[in-house]
Protein backbone atom coordinates (compact mmCIF):
# COMPACT_ATOMS: atom_id res chain seq x y z
CA UNK A 1 0.00 0.00 0.00
CA UNK A 2 1.30 3.16 -0.96
CA UNK A 3 0.92 6.91 0.33
CA UNK A 4 -1.43 8.43 -2.91
CA UNK A 5 -0.65 11.70 -2.90
CA UNK A 6 -4.59 12.57 -4.49
CA UNK A 7 -6.16 10.25 -1.54
CA UNK A 8 -8.29 10.68 1.65
CA UNK A 9 -5.48 10.49 3.96
CA UNK A 10 -3.29 13.10 1.54
CA UNK A 11 -6.35 15.42 1.32
CA UNK A 12 -6.82 14.81 5.48
CA UNK A 13 -2.83 15.64 6.07
CA UNK A 14 -3.20 19.13 4.18
CA UNK A 15 -6.47 20.48 5.29
CA UNK A 16 -5.52 19.53 8.93
CA UNK A 17 -2.05 20.58 8.98
CA UNK A 18 -3.75 24.38 6.90
CA UNK A 19 -6.66 24.44 8.71
CA UNK A 20 -5.52 23.70 12.32
CA UNK A 21 -5.65 20.44 14.49
CA UNK A 22 -8.55 22.12 16.18
CA UNK A 23 -10.96 22.06 12.94
CA UNK A 24 -10.69 18.29 12.36
CA UNK A 25 -14.23 18.23 12.29
CA UNK A 26 -14.09 20.65 9.17
CA UNK A 27 -11.34 18.88 7.74
CA UNK A 28 -12.43 15.52 7.47
CA UNK A 29 -15.23 16.07 5.61
CA UNK A 30 -13.29 18.63 2.72
CA UNK A 31 -11.19 15.16 2.80
CA UNK A 32 -14.07 12.99 1.63
CA UNK A 33 -14.17 15.51 -1.89
CA UNK A 34 -13.09 13.63 -4.50
CA UNK A 35 -10.72 16.57 -5.51
CA UNK A 36 -9.95 16.66 -9.39
CA UNK A 37 -6.44 17.22 -8.29
CA UNK A 38 -3.85 17.90 -5.87
CA UNK A 39 -3.74 21.37 -7.05
CA UNK A 40 -7.39 21.61 -7.43
CA UNK A 41 -7.35 21.43 -3.90
CA UNK A 42 -4.24 22.94 -2.45
CA UNK A 43 -5.94 26.62 -4.46
CA UNK A 44 -9.17 25.96 -2.26
CA UNK A 45 -7.20 26.00 0.53
CA UNK A 46 -4.95 28.90 -0.26
CA UNK A 47 -8.42 30.54 -1.03
CA UNK A 48 -9.90 30.02 2.07
CA UNK A 49 -6.77 30.19 4.79
CA UNK A 50 -4.96 33.22 2.43
CA UNK A 51 -1.61 30.95 3.21
CA UNK A 52 0.32 28.27 1.62
CA UNK A 53 -0.75 24.74 1.95
CA UNK A 54 0.46 23.13 5.06
CA UNK A 55 1.55 19.39 5.49
CA UNK A 56 3.06 16.57 3.85
CA UNK A 57 6.63 17.66 2.61
CA UNK A 58 6.95 15.67 0.08
CA UNK A 59 6.77 17.92 -2.27
CA UNK A 60 6.36 21.76 -2.74
CA UNK A 61 3.23 23.51 -3.74
CA UNK A 62 4.11 26.51 -5.97
CA UNK A 63 0.53 28.62 -6.89
CA UNK A 64 2.40 30.47 -9.68
CA UNK A 65 2.83 26.91 -11.16
CA UNK A 66 -1.29 26.85 -11.50
CA UNK A 67 -2.98 28.31 -14.12
CA UNK B 1 -63.94 100.02 -57.08
CA UNK B 2 -64.12 97.04 -55.19
CA UNK B 3 -61.93 97.02 -52.05
CA UNK B 4 -58.95 95.05 -52.76
CA UNK B 5 -58.71 93.43 -49.56
CA UNK B 6 -60.08 89.81 -47.27
CA UNK B 7 -59.36 86.44 -48.97
CA UNK B 8 -56.31 84.27 -48.93
CA UNK B 9 -53.11 86.44 -49.49
CA UNK B 10 -50.26 83.42 -49.83
CA UNK B 11 -47.54 86.12 -49.71
CA UNK B 12 -48.88 87.27 -46.26
CA UNK B 13 -46.48 86.57 -43.32
CA UNK B 14 -48.71 84.03 -41.73
CA UNK B 15 -48.03 81.95 -44.52
CA UNK B 16 -44.15 81.71 -44.75
CA UNK B 17 -42.67 78.75 -43.39
CA UNK B 18 -40.05 80.55 -42.16
CA UNK B 19 -41.66 83.26 -40.41
CA UNK B 20 -41.73 81.00 -36.76
CA UNK B 21 -41.32 82.35 -33.13
CA UNK B 22 -38.19 81.95 -31.45
CA UNK B 23 -40.25 81.37 -28.27
CA UNK B 24 -42.17 78.48 -29.76
CA UNK B 25 -45.07 80.32 -29.65
CA UNK B 26 -45.27 80.35 -25.61
CA UNK B 27 -47.72 82.71 -23.85
CA UNK B 28 -50.45 82.22 -27.05
CA UNK B 29 -53.65 80.92 -26.05
CA UNK B 30 -52.00 76.91 -25.96
CA UNK B 31 -54.62 76.08 -28.79
CA UNK B 32 -53.27 74.01 -31.49
CA UNK B 33 -53.89 76.47 -34.69
CA UNK B 34 -54.00 73.95 -37.36
CA UNK B 35 -54.79 76.53 -39.87
CA UNK B 36 -56.84 74.21 -42.24
CA UNK B 37 -56.69 74.88 -45.93
CA UNK B 38 -57.65 73.26 -49.04
CA UNK B 39 -60.92 72.11 -48.13
CA UNK B 40 -63.63 72.87 -50.24
CA UNK B 41 -65.10 76.49 -49.40
CA UNK B 42 -66.46 76.86 -46.32
CA UNK B 43 -65.28 73.54 -44.67
CA UNK B 44 -61.48 75.25 -43.50
CA UNK B 45 -63.46 77.61 -41.09
CA UNK B 46 -66.12 74.38 -39.90
CA UNK B 47 -62.94 72.07 -39.23
CA UNK B 48 -61.22 75.56 -37.39
CA UNK B 49 -64.37 75.84 -35.24
CA UNK B 50 -64.40 71.94 -34.36
CA UNK B 51 -60.82 71.76 -33.56
CA UNK B 52 -60.90 74.97 -30.94
CA UNK B 53 -63.89 73.53 -29.26
CA UNK B 54 -61.93 70.40 -28.26
CA UNK B 55 -59.16 71.58 -25.59
CA UNK B 56 -56.22 69.84 -26.12
CA UNK B 57 -54.94 68.07 -23.46
CA UNK B 58 -53.10 69.12 -20.04
CA UNK B 59 -49.04 68.51 -20.65
CA UNK B 60 -47.99 66.14 -18.55
CA UNK B 61 -46.65 67.22 -14.87
CA UNK B 62 -43.03 65.62 -14.10
CA UNK B 63 -43.36 63.02 -11.65
CA UNK B 64 -42.90 64.16 -8.25
CA UNK B 65 -40.19 61.95 -6.35
CA UNK B 66 -41.58 59.48 -3.52
CA UNK B 67 -41.71 61.03 -0.06
CA UNK B 68 -39.97 59.09 2.79
CA UNK B 69 -43.51 58.57 4.12
CA UNK B 70 -44.47 56.32 1.26
CA UNK B 71 -44.77 52.55 2.16
CA UNK B 72 -42.87 50.25 0.06
CA UNK B 73 -39.99 52.44 -0.10
CA UNK B 74 -37.94 54.43 2.17
CA UNK B 75 -40.61 54.48 4.84
CA UNK B 76 -41.20 50.92 5.05
CA UNK B 77 -37.36 50.23 6.47
CA UNK B 78 -37.48 49.37 10.70
CA UNK B 79 -34.54 50.59 12.17
CA UNK B 80 -31.77 48.43 13.75
CA UNK B 81 -32.96 49.74 17.49
CA UNK B 82 -36.54 49.60 16.67
CA UNK B 83 -37.63 47.38 20.05
CA UNK B 84 -39.91 44.63 18.52
CA UNK B 85 -43.38 43.26 20.32
CA UNK B 86 -41.07 41.01 22.42
CA UNK B 87 -39.20 43.86 23.94
CA UNK B 88 -35.95 43.48 22.19
CA UNK B 89 -34.17 45.13 19.30
CA UNK B 90 -34.21 43.94 16.00
CA UNK B 91 -30.22 43.30 15.96
CA UNK B 92 -30.71 40.93 19.08
CA UNK B 93 -27.86 38.04 18.69
CA UNK B 94 -25.95 40.03 15.84
CA UNK B 95 -22.51 41.10 17.37
CA UNK B 96 -23.67 45.14 16.15
CA UNK B 97 -26.52 47.63 17.12
CA UNK B 98 -28.41 47.25 20.37
CA UNK B 99 -29.45 44.19 22.41
CA UNK B 100 -27.36 41.28 23.14
CA UNK B 101 -24.41 39.56 20.98
CA UNK B 102 -23.73 36.35 19.32
CA UNK B 103 -23.54 34.83 22.69
CA UNK B 104 -27.04 34.84 23.18
CA UNK B 105 -27.27 32.35 20.13
CA UNK B 106 -28.03 28.81 20.57
CA UNK B 107 -24.68 26.34 20.68
CA UNK B 108 -26.40 24.48 17.85
CA UNK B 109 -26.36 27.82 15.16
CA UNK B 110 -22.90 29.21 16.91
CA UNK B 111 -21.14 26.38 16.22
CA UNK B 112 -21.93 23.75 13.71
CA UNK B 113 -21.39 20.64 15.67
CA UNK B 114 -21.21 20.05 19.62
CA UNK B 115 -18.32 18.49 21.40
CA UNK B 116 -19.94 14.98 21.58
CA UNK B 117 -20.04 14.68 18.01
CA UNK B 118 -16.83 15.65 17.44
CA UNK B 119 -15.87 12.62 19.37
CA UNK B 120 -17.57 10.43 18.04
CA UNK B 121 -16.35 11.54 14.81
CA UNK B 122 -12.96 11.04 15.95
CA UNK B 123 -13.88 7.51 17.05
CA UNK B 124 -15.34 6.45 13.88
CA UNK B 125 -12.53 7.03 11.91
CA UNK B 126 -9.35 6.72 14.48
CA UNK B 127 -9.03 3.02 13.76
CA UNK B 128 -8.15 3.66 10.01
CA UNK B 129 -6.57 7.04 10.55
CA UNK B 130 -3.85 4.92 12.57
CA UNK B 131 -3.48 2.44 10.33
CA UNK B 132 -2.84 4.60 7.35
CA UNK B 133 0.02 5.86 10.07
CA UNK B 134 2.09 2.66 8.96
CA UNK B 135 1.97 3.12 5.11
CA UNK B 136 5.61 4.09 3.29
CA UNK B 137 6.26 7.44 2.82
CA UNK B 138 3.32 9.01 4.96
CA UNK B 139 4.08 12.46 5.98
CA UNK B 140 5.32 13.02 9.84
CA UNK B 141 2.54 15.95 9.10
CA UNK B 142 -0.24 13.15 9.23
CA UNK B 143 1.09 11.19 12.25
CA UNK B 144 1.26 14.22 14.28
CA UNK B 145 -1.89 14.95 13.24
CA UNK B 146 -3.07 11.52 14.41
CA UNK B 147 -1.59 11.99 17.92
CA UNK B 148 -3.60 15.13 18.57
CA UNK B 149 -6.64 13.19 17.92
CA UNK B 150 -5.76 10.19 19.39
CA UNK B 151 -5.17 12.87 23.12
CA UNK B 152 -9.00 13.78 22.17
CA UNK B 153 -10.15 10.96 23.04
CA UNK B 154 -7.87 9.94 26.00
Amino acid sequence: MQWLENGFFDHLDKFANSLGYEHYAIAIPLAMVKWKSPEDRDVFIMTITNQDVKGGGNRDFNPLAVN
Amino acid sequence: MAENRGGLRPTAPQYNPANVSATGGNGQSGQANPGYTGFPYGQNGQLEAQAASAPMAAAPKPVSPPSAGMPGMGGAVTPLDELQPDGRPISDGVDFGAGRGSEALPPRISSPMNQSENLDLIKRYLPDLLNATRIPNAPDSYKRFVNYLREQIL
